[in-house]
């Protein structure tokens, strides 16, 4: 379809009146035309008049408090049901018995032991024979996951550091100080051995805390979303523990670090 | 009309009340840019100013008030997931908020009609004469008054496609006409309301 068509268009589009194919050549038109969406800001705001011209009526007072409920805050942090994914070919962890990894001047014994706690809950998700029901909702929540770490990733004052050390590994953390949530984000990182975890640590001057722990699943990305007040943490790292459930301080040196 | 409720802190501690009485002066580009960043105190007062418009609309063209109210939740919980997409850039917070209302009771009206398997003519029967009805409902004078101003033709072909949820191309079966002329009396029927919308339209195209 030429400009001259498009524009045509734009009138029904803002309407919602086009056929799906039609909407879509309009989509695809409009980030490269500055007339075209010039003209869809007038028509939008021809259309909103029409929207609130209907006749008024109250929403039920019920609605509200569901709506706000449904957005609260709390459910930021995704819970899961132990979802023990055993590994396929167990690897056993390359951990360096030697750390080259500088700790930043934290002791090997890594210091205190973990405070109450970061406010963070850990996703696993894998292939589980579990009833439709609870996939469905595994997937949901993974969904909801998900949009939240797009909804991170699309804010520009979200930052990232990249984990590097001992592992040949492509693991990522982003986080947002101003909204205190960040999101571990693992592509790469190898099996860590039979009845072990990777946990993640915020370092807090000498005091790791945990964060949770995690397995990761081949071929899937993994996204931890974590949420703290960043502003308290130096550091970011990761050490091989035993599972399912980690230790209260680690027990290892980091294989993965990065500074915040 | 659409103001505050009082019993508002569903999720706000006392403490609150200061920021929230800041809050209750922004403007809705402020609000969703705050809801971007997960602030529950904005998307409640963001609610309490589009609640009552997102959910007559979505009450409007579903004629069902549960099904109105699952679409009004669906509305509001994407703008708590979405607001960051929201670009000033492209238009004002309350076009961006009130076309997502109505693409969203626009998908509920055509699942409700595939679901109830109503053969096209006979919904559009049944919606028995949506323009007039339409414009009985529309309450607002400016926008009686400009719809009025319209041709029968360009009048039935943008009530029947905002208010009624159809395509064009189902307007065309349904009036009889070729797909081309409801095309151009859609077209020419936005330019009008525009021109009559006008001086409304520039004020709130900030």
């Amino acid at each position: 379809m030429t400009h001259i068509e498009l524009r045509g268009l734009i009138p029904a589009y803002a309407l919602d009146a086009l056929s799906p194919e039609e909407a879509r050549e309009v989509e695809a038109h409009l980030p490269t035309c500055d007339e075209c969406r010039r003209e869809l800001i007038l028509m939008r705001e021809v259309a909103s008049e029409l929207a609130v011209a209907v006749q008024k009526v109250d929403p039920p007072v019920a609605l509200r408090t569901k709506i706000l409920q449904a957005i609260d805050p709390r459910d930021w942090t995704v819970t899961i049901p132990e979802t023990p994914a055993v590994p396929r070919a167990p690897k056993p962890p390359r951990v360096p018995a030697r750390p080259r990894v500088p700790w930043l001047g934290i002791p090997r014994t890594w210091a205190v032991g973990l405070a109450a706690a970061a406010a963070v809950l850990i996703l696993v998700l894998a292939g589980l024979a579990v009833s439709l029901n609870q996939r469905l909702e595994a997937l949901n929540q993974r969904l909801a996951t998900q949009e939240r770490v797009l909804a991170l990733l699309a804010n520009p004052g979200t930052r990232t550091a990249v984990l590097g050390g001992a592992v040949q590994a492509n693991v990522r953390f982003v986080y947002h100080q101003g909204t205190q949530q960040g999101a571990l984000i693992v592509t790469d990182l190898q099996d860590p051995g039979q009845e072990m975890v990777y946990q993640l640590w915020l370092i807090a001057g000498q005091v790791p805390e945990s964060v949770g722990v995690f397995r990761p699943v081949a071929g899937q990305p993994i996204v931890i979303p974590v949420r703290a007040d960043f502003s308290r943490y130096q550091a970011v790292a990761i050490s091989v523990e035993r599972g399912p459930s980690g230790a209260a301080r680690p027990t290892s040196a980091p294989i993965l670090l990065a500074s915040l | 009309m659409w103001g505050p409720h009082r019993n508002s802190s569903v999720l706000r501690p006392k403490a609150h009340a200061m920021e929230r009485r800041e809050l209750q002066g922004q403007g809705e580009d402020t609000l969703l840019d705050r809801i971007s960043r997960k602030d529950a105190g904005a998307f409640e007062i963001l609610y309490d100013r589009y609640g009552g418009p997102v959910y007559s609309l979505a009450a409007r063209m579903l004629r069902d008030p549960h099904a109105a109210e699952e679409v009004a939740q669906d509305v509001f919980l994407s703008i708590w997931r979405g607001a960051g997409a929201f670009d000033p850039a492209r238009g004002s917070a309350r076009a961006w908020i009130l076309s997502l209302a109505h693409h969203k009771s626009v998908d509920a009206v055509r699942r409700l009609r595939i679901r109830t398997a109503e053969p096209l003519a006979d919904s559009m029967m049944a919606d028995a004469d949506v323009a007039g009805d339409a414009a009985r409902s529309v309450e607002d004078a400016q926008v009686r008054k400009a719809l009025a101003g319209l041709s029968d033709g360009q009048r039935e072909a943008i009530v029947f496609a905002y208010y009624g949820g159809y395509t064009q191309q189902e307007i065309a079966v349904r009036l009889g006409v070729p797909l081309g002329t409801v095309k151009t009396r859609m077209r020419d029927g936005m330019l009008r309301l525009r021109s009559a919308l006008a001086p409304h339209v520039g004020e709130t195209n900030r």
